[in-house]
């Protein structure tokens, strides 16, 4: 069997052969050298989780009265939700994250979100992603929380997959997106290195700024794409969520020097018929997040995820078996650094005074809290340069000291 | 400044460095205008594009394409529209013709058979006695029909009949399984391994020869087996696999196939710009529910006889068509009504609810339709607009999709839009009202000016340019042809600093490369994907917001590499239904043929690149096609 070290020095010797191997390779591929670095992977649920049916506070009586069509049935009951801690309980369909609870590696953030209490999924999600609400900022948080770029920088530290490059992930702390990495190449050797040396002179700015780091991600992702990837056995990815956490997954056991990553997962928006939508989107969601970590295997001892989505959903259900676009929302947070198997936050209420504008969950912990956590002891970043104008204050201690 | 604004500003001053807002004043030379004037107004110039321009003049050339009316439309366009068979069908013809075959293939009861009061004992709790003798009760057809799809509850306690429920669920599955192997056999089933071979990777004559073989009950099971990938190059098959396996994605296609082959051959130009920019200005999701099939509707009867009229007309078209009534949960949206039941049912075990207020079309007509997220409404205006809006529904909406005005739906209270109070008791003049308002507001002026703007001039449109623009607007009532004239007589649009200032996306880039190539488009089918795998299926955008306007979304090492892949396939002729003709390249020099695909001499990074990097013997006419249309210079319009 070909240890990971052998394919390592393998692939930098072929990708030596069609031009310079970036330095960093050459030194993941030295003998006795560990590529192990602290990972930080951020997942966005576009279009507005119902983070109370998501993670359910079954000990609310108030639920149930708001929500006399859709709630999820409390734990023991036909369809019943899966209890946490006797107070919350997950979506049945997220059973496969339940051993992740029960084992400390996952964490949950409740009545969290951003304290703009704008309603547009648009505003919501730019401010989210950007991580300063009622601010403009060009970049996005994700890709503040990385060290500036060195010639010793990976050209895939931080991935984004995708077509299209995320709000969470702009910046010029280099980042790329990925849709596929089998399909991250390009059949014709000729003309990329003519592009290449095309790109690095190029004054457009455009698709310029992003040329040099294109070129160099090319041949870091051919040398991966020559071996097949099989993930751990029983890690199961649904769906195209899936497929992008196998990606991810897949960059990160090779080596390469991934830091950050993203990926997303859309339909939450469910103004109807939500119990027929929920279960199957949840379903993916939960079964690729616990094939990740399973995939991952003791790699997790470095990684911590986080999902998100740009706001909750209203208290009450909707005239259509669904919700409207509400406030406060719920966070996973999932990985060996965290201190997991507990809910975190404080718990607003469900009573009409308790509810933001009487209508929404309140949020009572800023997103910022939870993600300016992990980029100050995860990655080690300075916070206040990731949020700036924000004070995290007293870490809500999601993860180990 | 607004919030939205800001981002703007912002991101055009990363993407656009090298033009500062200044360069809006600085006048482009006559023939940087006539290329940049085609850049904006149409998918790209084909050979002879330019010198037509010129013959015209650029400013009657722009009247012409706001008066498509006036311009001969191309024959080669009506040639390849004539085999698309769906486009001038009404909703209702299409739901008829291109029903889904249910694949649900025996009815399930599993109460059936059972007296009311049998089912309260097995579903609220009879005990493990009772519950035992009603199952026994049952005829043993009933009884596996039962324990396959009945409540689990009602076994709870019974665990020899539990253990009997699983093997009928399994018995079950594998009726089904062959059941559906039967109506849809594998190839296998079906023909020889010869057979499978030819069907699979023979020649195109072989496989027609073979499918002729067939008698046409076979023939049409092994062309839906095989599927459209597998017959990528030959359409006609492609198509009948479609509309066999896959109808309503059929449908689709057409309205794809249609939407590609105006952009690659329509002489109105402009109008199939407009087209697209108002569709994704209105986004409809394809899909959600039945919305392939209500799309052909969408865009030809309530978009396209509009993107040069008047705003009101276009966004009154849209509240009221089935498309947008079912993608925005509107059609659903009722007034809370005491005295009226809920419906009968239930799901998941729970009953269905009462009826009652769907704010999601209230909301986004408000944030993404006219006035803008910084527009000035607050939550009580998205509720007022939401219950002005109740009745406005669709009409049986699996056989005829068709807008209904239901008054017992509708709100008849006194309801405050932006200040404007609607008096009770209206019925449907409540919408009708709410247009007027929001299309006349100023703050919808500004903001379809604005992104008319972002489309047509920069990512960042110079402030006193959407000023003039949201001025006409007001003043013509929303007459989008005189904000256009306004907009395209400004300097600004013909000034330095909207000079290749925009990024193509990918419908845009990939077009742009067949029109400069001249390439002979027979089938659109493969075309699609590939814009697809660039990131923007058509008519595939899940949210209500359409496919960004602006440039830096679209730039990502995904999108540079997707580019130069399809450059490379399409100049090696490696698109199905594609042909190019490299001809006019032989013998030529690099920079000659840059200038031809590019429309005016490349950048010196882009050629020095090609020239120096470029063997002799490499230096085809497709390698050179490739790197122009790989370049930077071509990503920009």
């Amino acid at each position: 069997m070909l240890t990971r070290r052998y394919f390592m020095r393998a692939s930098a010797i072929a990708v030596a052969g069609m031009g310079a191997a970036p330095s960093w390779l050459v030194r993941a591929a030295a003998p006795g050298e560990s590529t192990r670095n602290k990972i930080l992977i951020a997942i966005f649920q576009r279009g507005a989780a119902d983070g109370l049916n998501v993670v359910v506070p079954h000990f609310e009586k108030r639920y149930y009265e708001l929500r006399p069509t859709i709630a999820i049935p409390a734990p023991g009951k036909n369809n019943g939700a899966i209890d946490l801690d006797g107070r919350f309980a997950l979506h049945p369909s997220l059973q496969p994250l339940k051993p992740l609870w029960d084992s400390g590696q996952l964490g949950i953030v409740h009545a969290c979100g951003s304290p703009d209490g704008n309603r547009s999924h648009f505003e919501a999600q730019d401010s989210m992603e950007s991580g300063t609400p009622g601010r403009t900022t060009e970049d996005g948080w994700l890709n503040r929380a990385l060290p500036p770029l060195t010639a010793e920088t990976s050209s895939v530290r931080a991935v984004a997959i995708g077509a299209k490059m995320p709000r969470t992930m702009r910046g010029d702390r280099g980042a790329i997106a990925v849709s596929d990495l089998q399909q991250f190449r390009v059949r014709n050797d000729a003309a990329t290195s003519i592009l290449e040396s095309m790109y690095a002179k190029a004054d457009a700015p455009l698709m310029a700024a992003q040329g040099k780091r294109t070129f160099d991600a090319l041949k870091t992702i051919e040398s991966i794409n020559r071996t097949p990837y099989t993930p751990a056995v029983g890690a199961q990815y649904f769906g195209e969520f899936g497929t992008g956490l196998r990606q991810i997954a897949r960059l990160i056991k090779a080596g390469v020097g991934v830091e950050a990553a993203f990926a997303e997962i859309g339909g939450w928006d469910h103004h109807s018929n939500e119990n027929g939508q929920l279960p199957p989107l949840l379903t993916q969601f939960g079964n690729s997040l616990a094939a990740f970590a399973r995939d991952m295997g003791d790699r997790m001892e470095d990684i911590v995820l986080v999902t998100m989505s740009e706001f909750g959903r209203t208290a009450a259900e909707d005239g259509n078996n669904g919700t409207d676009h509400g406030h406060g929302n719920v966070m996973f947070v999932l990985g060996g650094p965290v201190r997991g198997g507990r809910m975190f936050g404080h718990w607003p209420g469900l009573e009409s005074e308790q509810l933001f504008e009487r209508r929404d969950l309140a949020v009572t912990t800023d997103f910022r809290s939870v993600l300016g956590e992990l980029v100050h002891q995860h990655l080690g970043q300075k916070t206040e340069q990731v949020f700036p104008g924000f004070s995290i204050g007293e870490p809500l201690g999601v993860l180990k000291t | 400044m607004t919030r939205l604004l800001g981002i703007a500003l912002v991101a055009g001053a990363i993407s656009v460095p090298a033009y500062s807002a200044d360069r809006f004043d600085q006048k482009l030379t006559p023939d940087k205008q006539i290329l940049h004037t085609i850049n904006r107004l149409t998918f790209g110039a084909r050979p002879g594009d330019l010198g037509e321009v010129r013959r015209l003049g650029v400013e009657k050339w722009i009247d012409l394409q706001l008066h498509p009316e006036r311009i001969p439309e191309n024959p080669e366009l009506a040639a390849r529209l004539k085999q698309l068979t769906t486009l001038q069908l009404a909703t209702w013809q299409i739901l008829e013709k291109y029903q889904q075959a249910p694949l649900m293939i025996r009815p399930v009861q599993p109460l059936a058979g059972l007296t009311s009061l049998q089912v309260c004992k097995l579903m609220q709790g009879g005990t493990v006695d009772e519950r035992r003798s009603v199952i026994d009760s049952l005829s043993s057809d009933r009884r596996q029909q039962f324990l396959a799809f009945g409540p689990t509850q009602a076994l709870d306690g019974l665990a020899d009949i539990q253990q009997e429920a699983a093997a009928a669920r399994q018995a079950d599955q594998q009726a089904r399984q062959a059941e559906f192997r039967r109506l849809m056999p594998p190839l296998m089933d079906l023909l020889t391994s010869e057979q499978i071979r030819v069907a699979r990777n023979g020649t195109d004559a072989e496989k027609l020869a073979l499918f002729d073989s067939l008698d046409a009950e076979k023939r049409q099971k092994v062309i839906r087996s095989l599927g459209p990938q597998m017959l990528v190059n030959l359409p006609n098959l492609r198509r009948e696999s479609m509309v066999v396996g896959q109808p309503q994605v059929y449908v689709n296609s057409e309205l794809v196939d249609n939407k590609l082959f105006r952009a690659l051959y329509s002489n109105h130009q402009l109008e199939e710009v407009l087209v697209d920019f108002w569709m994704n200005h209105f986004n409809v999701f394809n899909g959600k529910g039945q919305e392939r099939v209500l799309l052909t509707s969408f865009e030809r009867d309530a978009i396209r006889p509009n993107v040069l009229g008047h705003f009101r007309d276009l966004l009154l078209a849209t509240a009221r068509h089935p498309a947008m009534l079912f993608y925005l949960d509107n059609w659903q949206s009722q007034v809370q009504r005491d005295d009226i039941r809920p419906p009968a049912g239930s799901f998941n075990g729970t009953p269905l609810n009462r009826p009652g207020l769907n704010e999601n079309y209230g909301r986004e007509i408000l944030e993404l339709h006219t006035l803008g997220v910084d527009g000035g409404y607050t939550q009580q205006d998205v509720i007022a607009v939401a219950r002005a809006f109740t009745g406005w529904t669709v009409y049986d909406l699996q056989r005829y999709a068709e807008f209904q005005f239901n008054p017992a739906t509708h709100d008849r209270k006194e309801k405050i839009v932006l200040g404007h109070t609607l008096p009770p008791g209206r019925g449907e003049q409540d919408g009708l009202e709410v247009i007027d308002i929001l299309a006349r507001h100023p703050s919808t002026a500004k903001f379809i000016s604005k992104k008319l703007a972002q489309r047509f001039v920069a990512d960042a449109p110079p402030a006193s340019l959407v000023d003039r623009m949201a001025a006409t607007f007001t003043k013509t009532d929303g007459d989008i042809r005189a904000v256009l004239q306004t907009m395209f007589s400004s300097p600004e649009f013909l000034s330095e600093g909207a000079w290749r200032a925009k990024l193509k996306s990918p419908l845009e880039m990939a077009v742009s490369a067949v029109r400069a190539l001249n390439a002979d488009v027979t089938d659109t089918f493969a075309l699609s994907q590939r814009i697809a795998d660039l990131g923007q299926p058509l008519y595939g955008k899940v949210e209500p917001t359409g496919y960004p306007t602006t440039g830096e979304a679209w730039a990502s090492s995904a999108g540079l590499i997707g580019r130069i892949d399809f450059a490379t396939a399409l100049s090696g002729g490696g698109i199905p239904g594609i042909r190019v003709d490299m001809s006019r390249f032989n013998f030529k020099a690099p920079a000659a043929v840059a200038s031809d695909l590019l429309g005016a001499a490349p950048t010196p990074a882009t050629l020095t690149a090609i020239e120096k990097g470029i063997q002799e013997k490499e230096a085809t006419p497709s390698m050179l096609a490739t790197l122009v249309i790989s370049s930077p210079d071509f990503q920009s319009r």
